[in-house]
């Protein structure tokens, strides 16, 4: 029992990453209405860019993850005018093979400018264990799991608040509903997508800077694997829906972990990727309840 | 002039034997000892035919049927640990195996696309990538795949007492796989299926109101298409002599993609072109060192800029994006 | 102007015969330079310069080396694309690499063809090196390490009886796990298995997992980063355990990767003992060249180059061609940087090795085992 709920937490923690994860990459494909295979790079800039600081800096977190959150930010206006924004009447695969030469452009480029050499961050932030007696029951709650939980849960409501409490943010879902719509209510399409895709990209960026410092050690080929969690995670949720796709990545993390606990790490991506699949074929619109708009 | 043009379109095989003719040359001049090519760039022209079929199938899913495939390098594994086990451990003949492996991945191919019939675009996509991801897996835990250790010593196919070692008769393999492909697809395409498929990709809804049953076309063309992955497959483990899990990741998938969507999709020359645009690029790139793949990545990424729809794309489709599409031009017969 | 340029030309005409004088030993060197095994072949590139630096430019019994490095993306096709130009290019004598060992799986069967000696500084595989006669691999037998791991380190210097072990689900991870299984049965200790794939990044739920067992020792079988992110893990989980780890070796970039790097032990063959000037200054030049810290690696790329010079040395007055080196190399003893080489009848190595810890983050051979050598 212990050790199940031991493996819940440590799913949850992981899910909470891929949620944010999720929550950045369902923002992009929102607004700009096209997936992304650059997600992982993002995530990595974000991550480099953290540990600059932290170099530099000493460990002040709320600066590392400004940081990253700037870098990929900054890096995603380059995503978006070299593979979206000429392509948006354009059939799909055109900007999605963007994107793809787009991430191996960044990936290289990170490994001749960064080192190919693996970095670790120590100690961001102190390991200090809180264990919580539930009757018989003792589980453990690392500092650092709480952190990310709090962090990510606060990241969620505030993207909230702006995507409905703002001017910027009301007009950035309107142009995630219909572009043509938007045009003609006077809302500068171009602009917003480019403002949603980078606020997207810079919450992939912390997502980055977190998984670099939940992990410790990251490379520049680490964030591969991340990114198509965030795009299953993503597609779970529906594509578009914010709420929908947190969700998802909760469950991703969730199953992935309790797999682990029934049989083997190795098959790790299999439960990822079967609970996806299985999810479709049941729900062919992922857990969004009305069905979303097909991307 | 005009006679030419006549010749082109009323003796076309000429032509195709013209060109099959002019592909037989490099090999030739190596094993007629006129010319000593070195196997460098056979091995290459190798790579080049096998990765144009290989293509070639991922096309037929993405470019004529018009559904976005991802994992194709899936349907290559299966295809690929179907000969290395059976000729391995219970000695099957490589030619007898070529259609069994086929018909294996085309039992996959079915299988994956069960699930996606009710799903579109990018849903549909990512099943295909998770698919492929999940076959990799079990490859790489299954004891029957040999594990983690891959299979070793594959053997080469008999080729009529020749040593198919050597990349210049291995050529001829790939060779006529290709052309086989080629033959075997322009034939359906002309036919109730592929118009069938070209119908599906252009629009969906009009093609079932039309009465094509799309359902069972779209399986269709999946089935296919991993079969002819299946093949290529099988005519690979012999050809690199040692399979394992890690040579079936999604990048080749990605590869693959980025092969057809640089060629040109809907068409049949397209993944010819891009296979060997692909190949030639990332070899002779090779002076740059590290900076290779930067390189590499900024000219795909301005290809897509300069020409959409790919160097050989079907410009009268769906597929043809961008400026293209908003100034669409004379239809020049059907696609292919 | 007229004279001037003949006098270029000579010089030039001259130059170029002086080099067609001095015999060239090109080889062939084959290393993941870009692609996720990156900073292993740029480890391999920077091991193999130092190497030839060491030799020198007067070189061996008029010999003088020279290595031409190519891409292989640690990726099996290309690698065996790579090693056919090579074995097809008579002026190449030898093939240093691949890294991974699929690579040079794939290309076994191409050197055997053509005669040219694989000498691969990482192969791991145990079904590698035994494919042909040419092929050499001295990364060190399994059936060496794995047993002396549980024999002595666990059995008998640390003395427990309940193991848990962590690998990596790859042809190394499992023929360590293999022969190490079979060694842990004979001692009598119970052993509890978790498998990972390569591209693993989170460890917890494992940790977790494995620390359900209530083992008395962590072992981790892997190579680099891995082994540091699982005992990470372990001392994120709060878990207070001894760690084992088999393969990284003295890794002084693991060492750096650990929260607690006071507590890992390792067998290892080799250490840059701090005493040791030559080691010393070697880990020196590589890491003012790489800017990182080496592992085990370059250090083994660095010994292939070594191994050939010395093939050539053993040649001697004798014509210097592809079969003399495989012949030289078969059955031949080497000391290098990763210690002592002595090539088996497969063309591998079997490594005496070392239980070294750490004191203050640094590496020291544990003292209080003097059975090695029983």
């Amino acid at each position: 029992m212990e050790y199940v709920l031991n493996q819940l937490i440590n799913g949850i923690c992981q899910g909470a990453i891929y949620a944010l994860m999720a929550i950045g990459y369902s923002t992009i494909v929102g607004v700009v209405g096209m997936v992304t295979f650059t997600y992982g790079e993002i995530m990595m800039i974000g991550a480099y860019g953290a540990f600059y600081i932290f170099l530099s800096c000493g460990n002040n977190i709320l600066l590392g993850l400004l940081m990253s959150f700037g870098c990929s930010f900054v890096l995603c206006i380059a995503v978006y005018k070299l593979c979206y924004e000429r392509f948006f009447n354009a059939p799909r695969h055109i900007s999605l093979l963007c994107t793809i030469g787009f991430s191996m452009l960044i990936k290289n480029l990170a490994q001749i400018v960064f080192g190919p050499e693996t970095k670790s961050m120590l100690n961001i932030i102190p390991n200090r264990i809180f264990t919580l007696h539930l009757g018989s029951v003792a589980v453990d709650f690392r500092l650092l799991q709480i952190v990310i939980m709090l962090l990510v849960v606060f990241l969620a409501l505030m993207l909230t608040f702006f995507f409905n409490r703002t001017r910027a943010g009301i007009a950035l879902r309107a142009v995630s509903q219909n572009k043509d719509a938007a045009y003609l209510v006077g809302i500068n399409v171009r602009r917003t997508a480019l403002l949603g895709n980078c606020i997207g990209c810079g919450f992939g960026g912390i997502a980055g800077c977190l998984l670099a410092i939940y992990y410790i050690n990251f490379q520049s080929y680490t964030f591969g694997s991340f990114s198509m969690k965030a795009f299953s995670a993503s597609v779970l949720g529906g594509l578009v829906d914010l709420r929908m796709s947190a969700l998802g990545g909760l469950c991703l993390g969730i199953i992935e972990n309790l797999g682990i606990t029934v049989s083997s790490a190795t098959f790790r991506d299999v439960f990822a990727f079967g609970f996806l699949i299985l999810m479709l074929i049941i729900r062919p619109q992922g857990f969004a309840v009305k069905k979303g708009t097909r991307v | 002039m005009s006679t030419l043009k006549n010749l082109w379109q009323k003796k076309r095989w000429i032509f195709w034997l013209l060109i099959i003719a002019l592909l037989c040359v490099p090999p030739l001049l190596k094993i007629l000892g006129i010319y000593k090519v070195k196997a460098l760039y056979l091995r290459y022209a190798c790579n080049i035919m096998m990765y144009a079929t290989l293509a070639g199938s991922l096309n037929i899913i993405n470019g004529y049927s018009g559904q976005t495939c991802l994992g194709q390098a899936g349907f290559f594994a299966i295809g690929a640990y179907t000969c290395a086990i059976l000729s391995t451990r219970f000695g099957v003949s490589f030619w007898v195996l070529l259609p069994l492996c086929g018909l294996a991945s085309g039992l996959i191919g079915l299988l994956v696309s069960l699930p996606t019939l009710r799903l579109q675009g990018i849903y549909l996509s990512i099943v295909t990538l998770g698919a492929s991801e999940i076959i990799r897996i079990i490859a790489q835990t299954a004891s029957i795949t040999g594990g983690a250790m891959g299979i070793k010593g594959i053997p080469y196919p008999w080729l009529f007492g020749l040593d198919a070692f050597r990349p210049e008769y291995y050529y001829f393999i790939f060779l006529v796989l290709g052309i086989l492909f080629l033959f075997c697809t322009s034939r359906i395409l002309n036919s109730r299926v592929g118009r069938a498929w070209i119908s599906i990709r252009e629009d969906q809804v009009a093609a079932k109101s039309l009465g094509v049953r799309t359902s069972f076309y779209k399986s269709l063309n999946f089935v296919y298409g991993a079969f002819w992955a299946g093949v290529i497959g099988c005519a690979y483990a012999p050809f690199v002599n040692f399979i394992e899990s890690s040579q079936f990741t999604t990048d080749k998938g990605f590869d693959v993609l980025a092969m057809i969507v640089i060629g040109g999709q809907g068409t049949l020359v397209g993944p010819i072109i891009g296979s060997a645009i692909v190949t030639v690029l990332t070899e002779s790139l090779r002076f740059l060192g590290v900076w290779r793949y930067v390189i590499y990545a900024l000219i795909i990424i301005a290809m897509m800029w300069l020409r959409p729809q790919g160097i050989a794309g079907a410009t009268n489709s769906i597929l043809a994006g961008g400026k293209v599409k908003r100034k669409p031009q004379k239809r020049k017969g059907a696609a292919a | 102007m007229k004279k001037i340029l003949s006098i270029v030309i000579a010089l030039a005409l001259c130059l170029t015969a002086f080099a067609a004088l001095a015999d060239t030993i090109k080889l062939g060197g084959l290393a993941p330079l870009t692609g996720s095994y990156a900073e292993y072949g740029k480890g391999f590139q920077i091991g193999w310069d130092m190497a030839l630096e060491d030799i020198g430019a007067e070189g061996v019994n008029g010999h003088t080396f020279e290595i031409e490095v190519k891409d292989s993306q640690g990726d099996a096709v290309v690698s065996s694309t790579l090693a056919t130009d090579y074995a097809e290019d008579d002026d190449i004598y030898a093939i240093l690499g691949d890294f991974t060992s699929g690579a040079c799986k794939a290309d076994a069967e191409i050197v055997d063809r053509y005669g040219i000696t694989l000498l691969s500084p990482t192969a791991s595989a145990p079904d590698y090196a035994g494919m042909s006669p040419f092929c050499f691999s001295i990364m060190g037998r399994q059936d060496g390490e794995a047993p002396f791991l549980a024999k002595y380190v666990l059995k008998k210097y640390l003395g427990v009886t309940k193991v848990a072990v962590v690998r990596v689900d790859s042809d190394w991870g499992q023929a360590c796990f293999d022969n190490f299984k079979v060694q842990a049965d004979v001692e009598g200790l119970e052993v509890t298995e978790e498998k990972y794939s390569a591209s693993e990044n989170d460890f917890s739920s494992i940790i977790t997992k494995v620390k359900a067992a209530n083992p008395d020792v962590l072992v981790v079988m892997d190579q680099g980063e891995p082994v540091a992110k699982i005992f990470n893990a372990a001392d994120a989980a709060g878990w207070d355990i001894q760690h084992v780890a088999l393969g990284p070796g003295t890794s002084e970039q693991v060492v750096g990767m650990l929260t607690n790097p006071d507590n890992i032990i390792v067998t290892s063959p080799f250490f840059f003992d701090p005493n040791d000037a030559e080691l010393t200054a070697w880990k020196e030049r590589f890491v003012e060249r790489a800017g990182f810290e080496p592992t085990v690696h370059p250090a083994c790329a660095y010994d292939t180059m070594m191994l050939i010079k010395t093939a050539v040395e053993k040649i001697g007055d004798g014509k210097v061609t592809r079969e003399a080196i495989k012949d030289a190399l078969t059955g031949m003893e080497m000391t290098g940087v990763t210690g002592r080489i002595l090539f088996g009848p497969e063309g591998d190595i079997t490594r005496d090795y070392m239980i070294c810890g750490t004191e203050n983050g640094k590496w020291v051979v544990l003292k209080g085992f003097d059975f090695v050598n029983e």
